[in-house]
């Protein structure tokens, strides 16, 4: 009863958890427009994922399996359904998830038939795929209710359905590790367990067998998503998307929530995007407005360009950032190889590199 | 359905006179008014006879004894002080009357002018102390009402018999205590004309302004050159001779010197003063709302005594009315200026079907081009904010910029750049006259005319105020676009008449009708309201027929005609709705069809938004104006319209990366030239097949010698 009073109060005055505040980009996160900066390695039309196994590089784009050597791109090979995830295993072998429903494990890259097929009636959306240390396989799962493509739905809806599964390719059994998340979106092997990105509480978590998830990072300005390790020790989380202050409203705005998914085109949608200022019937807001001829890079994100440097404990060192007025937006993959980091920036459809030489001592020193 | 109900709701459903009524000065009197009316209801409702003519009358002498007691006190508490010392000043003056006549015999004039002399001079004491010695008011009229008391009973104690002994049987001295007029009593007379008097002085006068500025900053004032020290101890002064009349009247009513008079007078005048509504802090106040707070105050202990309540309960219930009166005061004043702007935005409900289709493949009309691409710069980087562009007959280019300057271009390469005017406020539309004066729409400041040599003159600033509007709004807020007709009649747009040229984001949050339409006759400068109640006019242009204007409603995304002269006068038609974008400025053109700028394009979300006018309210009061959900006014285009509203032609500049903003467009000779409020250019448009000889001002009124 007084919860329920409090939570009327709150709505009415727009306090506790009826508040739209988001964090500022500060600290650790403090803005620079690195990425915009970055090589453009390719440029494909759906670039999803990236795995290495520290000398090929894979790009899953679309349906198709793309290898990248020495700046040459070729086609692998291509599935049936649209790859959702993508990881190296250990001694050449690639998994591959398809479709969000399925996870294919080959021997190779340029296996005919899958060595193991995970297809369990609970997978709808895969969206990243981990090794984990005992050689098992750690896949996110976004949503329950929709695919992997239409997570801004699954955003607006409010769920929370995202789960994390262990595949076993040696018992081909598949173990539920934690459920319930708000749109698990890439996993990264920490101890004995997983560190999840859950997009909708803006948090990482620490997902181990047996306990809840705890907390590593939260209160983050961004939508979190897949992560990888670092090689100097730490991982590198890329953010998909911002908050703004206004798609924080619309999430606590149901009857304006409900009408518009029923009755706007999802690309006009008041959520966040991968990609922003192709057309004037996306949504505008007031720092928009080009005055003078110039788009200003603070203005609320429609879409953004971000990967966080994190150091072993999940804590961030450095950032780099694609602003309101870059193009390198919807950073959902980065991996470390050599001395560079490549990153899918799925907004513009492009792979970049960027030299890590000096990265770090600019920014930590 | 649920549509409808929202629509019909939000139609009679007057939301916006919430915000326009709190934010008038006289509502803070309204709510003593209304508390009085209650009390008066609910005492009348409870005791017998309460509104008879006798008890009115008894009720009506002592409200103006105190009355005029309160008068002074509200005085010296707008000046920003406060006279403890008024209920020892009264019995002061009270024994004073009453010696003069009943022991030295003195004649009744004599008596009351010595009384007030006696009150002025009890008055001055504080008003020197605290005004020239700059004592605080609080301990020193505390110590002068101890004294006073002190000196009042040393003198009752020696002349109380002699006066109580005494029956003066003098007419007028019988007659101010207790005579009326027409069945009114004489004290409730005076004291009314006291009050008229005293509100014009309050209001109209110089020295009651000074009071007022001392009360609200008394630094400032002191910095404005108004005698502080001064006025504040001429208003202790008044407040004695207030105090010295409400007391002459008591005396003549009741004629003692008991030794309880005026104990405790200090705390029912200081309750009916804050309850009134006069801010203890002082800068606010009126006579209305001392003479209200004394009735409520009167009737309340009348009204408690007459239900037999105790002494002690009726001055408890006067403290804890003190007390709760001074504490709404003070979060009111505190919170004022919050609450009104989180009520005074108020949306409504706007509904637009879907948008005709504009890309590119879908066909129609708006179908996006590029057309535009190739748009040349002028000025670039050196103007900024051109929200109209304009020609003159020698081919000069004007623009208006945002640092409140006309610029001007010189033919033929338009490199040069020149201030020809400076006004100081945002120009926004133009038009030249037969004798090519500049008319010119100032936002914030009305409309204005510019000279062949650039001479700024004020056209006009102010238009008739309308009579259902609570808002006073006869003052221009936001001059948008005019044209001129033959005859020398003006048309001009006011874009909205709530809120301020740089708030018209929140005139979009709130989408109601409230801009208008008026005309200033060049010939006799009379200005009129045309038309009222238009969601945001914009552009004007004078139609071919010479009998009609055609405007643009930028938020309505319509074009209507409205005719001034001919068969149809007063008609309004509309000749274009549901635009797919904004409608800005219109013009004419050389094949006698007409431009329109479409200032930027409808967005799905914002159009639902619009329909939904309770979300858009809680999102102006949580989410920061830079986070709002706007129109987007980043793209859009130029389209050619004929008389029947049929969209001829569309330009559009797919990247917007040449020309980001159109708000304006000017034919001339063959050129299309472009303005947009947040550019940093002017566009340049080659037009094919367009007269090379077109000049707008020749065409309509033939060539100039």
């Amino acid at each position: 009863m007084i919860a329920a009073v409090r939570e009327f109060a709150n709505r009415f005055l727009g306090r506790g958890d009826a508040t739209i505040t988001v964090p500022s980009f500060d600290g650790a996160l403090k803005p620079n427009q690195k990425l915009e900066s970055a090589e453009t390695l390719l440029t494909c039309e759906a670039p999803e994922d990236l795995a290495t196994d520290g000398s090929n590089l894979y790009i899953a784009d679309g349906q198709r399996l793309m290898s990248l050597t020495g700046g040459q791109a070729s086609e692998v090979r291509s599935f049936e359904q649209p790859i959702s995830a993508l990881c190296a295993l250990p001694g050449g072998g690639l998994a591959v998830a398809l479709g969000g429903r399925e996870v294919h494990l080959y021997a190779n890259a340029s296996a005919e038939q899958p060595g193991v097929t995970f297809a369990d009636t609970a997978f709808n959306a895969i969206n990243a795929l981990a090794l984990a240390g005992d050689n098992t396989l750690i896949a996110t799962d976004g949503s329950a209710t929709c695919g992997v493509d239409d997570w801004a739905r699954d955003l607006m809806e409010l769920n929370r359905s995202g789960r994390v599964f262990r595949l076993d390719p040696g018992s081909k059994v598949v173990t539920p590790l934690a459920q319930g998340l708000g749109h698990a979106f890439g996993a990264c092997a920490h101890g004995n367990g997983a560190l999840v990105s859950e997009s909708w509480r803006h948090r990482l978590v620490l997902v181990t067998p047996g306990a809840s998830p705890k907390v590593v990072l939260a209160h983050l300005p961004v939508y979190p998503s897949r992560l990888t390790k670092a090689a100097g020790g730490g991982y590198w989380l890329t953010a998909f998307t911002a908050r703004t202050q206004l798609i924080e409203f619309v999430l606590r705005e149901p009857g304006y929530r409900r009408r518009m998914m029923a009755e706007i085109d999802p690309a006009y949608w008041v959520a966040p995007r991968l990609r922003s200022g192709l057309s004037f019937k996306e949504p505008m807001q007031g720092a928009h407005i080009k005055t003078m001829g110039v788009i200003k890079p603070w203005a609320p994100p429609r879409s953004y360009g971000l990967v966080i440097r994190l150091n072993a404990d999940g804590q961030p060192l450095y950032s780099l950032h694609s602003r309101v007025d870059g193009v390198n937006h919807g950073i959902v993959a980065a991996v470390e190889l050599g001395g560079d980091l490549v990153l899918i920036a799925k907004g513009p459809g492009r792979v970049l590199r960027l030299s890590l030489s000096g990265l770090a001592e600019e920014f930590c020193s | 359905m649920r549509d409808t109900l929202t629509s019909l709701r939000y139609r009679y459903w007057p939301d916006h006179l919430l915000g326009e009524i709190l934010s008038k000065r006289w509502t803070e009197t309204a709510i003593p008014v209304i508390l009085l009316l209650i009390v008066g209801l609910a005492l009348s409702r409870s005791i017998d006879n309460f509104l008879s003519p006798a008890s009115l009358a008894d009720t009506a002498r002592q409200a103006g004894e105190i009355g005029f007691i309160a008068l002074g006190l509200a005085l010296v508490v707008i000046v920003g002080g406060i006279d403890l010392s008024v209920g020892s000043i009264f019995a002061l003056t009270d024994f004073c009357a009453l010696y003069l006549l009943d022991v030295l015999d003195w004649p009744v004039p004599a008596v009351v002018a010595a009384t007030l002399l006696c009150g002025a001079l009890l008055g001055a004491v504080n008003g020197v102390l605290i005004g020239y010695l700059r004592l605080r008011a609080f301990i020193t009229t505390l110590i002068t009402l101890i004294i006073y008391r002190s000196a009042y009973d040393l003198l009752i104690q020696r002349y109380s018999n002699a006066i109580a002994s005494a029956f003066p049987d003098i007419p007028s001295w019988d007659f101010i205590g207790g005579g009326s007029v027409f069945g009114i009593p004489t004290v409730a007379l005076v004291y009314i004309v006291v009050a008229i008097v005293g509100h014009i002085f309050m209001t109209r006068l110089r020295p009651g302004w000074h009071i007022t500025a001392i009360g609200g900053s008394r630094r400032s004032a002191y910095n404005s050159g108004i005698p502080v020290r001064r006025t504040i101890a001429l208003c202790y002064v008044a407040s004695g001779v207030l105090t010295s009349i409400g007391a002459l009247f008591f005396a003549s009513r009741l004629g003692t010197v008991g030794g309880d008079i005026g104990v405790g007078l200090e705390v029912i005048v200081l309750t009916a003063t804050v309850l009134g509504g006069i801010t203890l802090g002082g800068g606010k106040g009126s006579v209305a709302k001392s003479a209200v707070g004394v009735l409520i105050v009167l009737l309340i202990t009348n009204g408690l005594t007459t239900m037999n309540a105790r002494g002690g309960v009726n001055r408890m219930a006067l403290a804890g009315i003190l007390l709760v009166a001074a504490m709404v005061d003070i979060r009111w004043q505190k919170n004022r200026t919050r609450i009104i702007s989180k009520v005074y935005v108020a949306p409504t409900y706007h509904a637009l079907p879907p948008p005709p289709p504009t890309e590119i493949g879908q066909g129609g009309p708006f179908e996006q081009n590029d057309k535009l691409r190739n748009v040349e710069s002028i000025g670039l980087g050196r103007i900024e904010a051109p929200e109209d562009v304009i020609l003159d007959r020698h081919d000069n280019l004007y623009a208006g910029s945002r640092h409140g300057d006309i610029m001007r271009f010189l033919a033929p390469d338009y490199q040069k750049m020149e201030v020809f005017a400076h006004i100081g406020g945002q120009p926004l539309g133009m038009a030249f006259d037969r004798e090519d004066n500049l008319y010119v729409c100032i936002g914030g400041m009305g409309l204005y005319r510019i000279t062949p040599d650039g001479t700024v003159e004020k056209a006009t600033d102010e238009t008739n105020r309308s009579m259902r509007s609570v808002n006073d709004d006869s003052r221009l807020r936001l001059a948008d676009d005019l044209d001129i007709t033959d005859d020398g009649l003006i048309f001009f747009s006011e874009a909205t008449v709530r809120y301020e040229m740089d708030e018209w984001p929140i005139d979009g949050l709130e989408a109601r009708g409230n801009g208008r339409i008026i005309s200033y006759d060049t010939k006799t400068g009379v200005t009129r309201t045309e038309l009222r109640g238009l969601k945001f006019p914009n552009g004007i242009c004078v139609a071919s027929d010479g009998q009609s204007i055609l405007f643009a409603e930028t938020f309505g995304c319509s074009i209507k005609r409205y005719w001034f002269a001919g068969p149809k006068k007063g008609k309004v038609e509309v000749v274009m709705d549901n635009l797919p974008g904004y409608p800005d400025n219109i013009n004419l053109a050389s094949d006698g069809n007409y431009w329109l700028a479409l200032v930027g394009m409808r967005s799905p979300s914002l159009d639902l938004a619009w329909k939904m006018p309770g979300f858009r309210r809680r999102m102006g009061k949580r989410v920061p104006v830079d986070e709002w959900l706007f129109p987007n006014i980043n793209t859009g285009c130029v389209v050619k319209f004929n008389e029947q509203g049929k969209i001829v032609e569309s330009f559009w500049d797919l990247r917007g990366e040449n020309h980001p903003m159109i708000t304006s467009m000017r034919e001339h000779r063959g050129y299309l030239y472009l303005g947009g409020i947040l550019n940093n250019r002017i566009g340049r448009y080659k037009l094919d097949n367009a007269d090379p000889n077109f000049v707008q001002y020749d065409k309509r009124w033939g060539k100039q010698s």
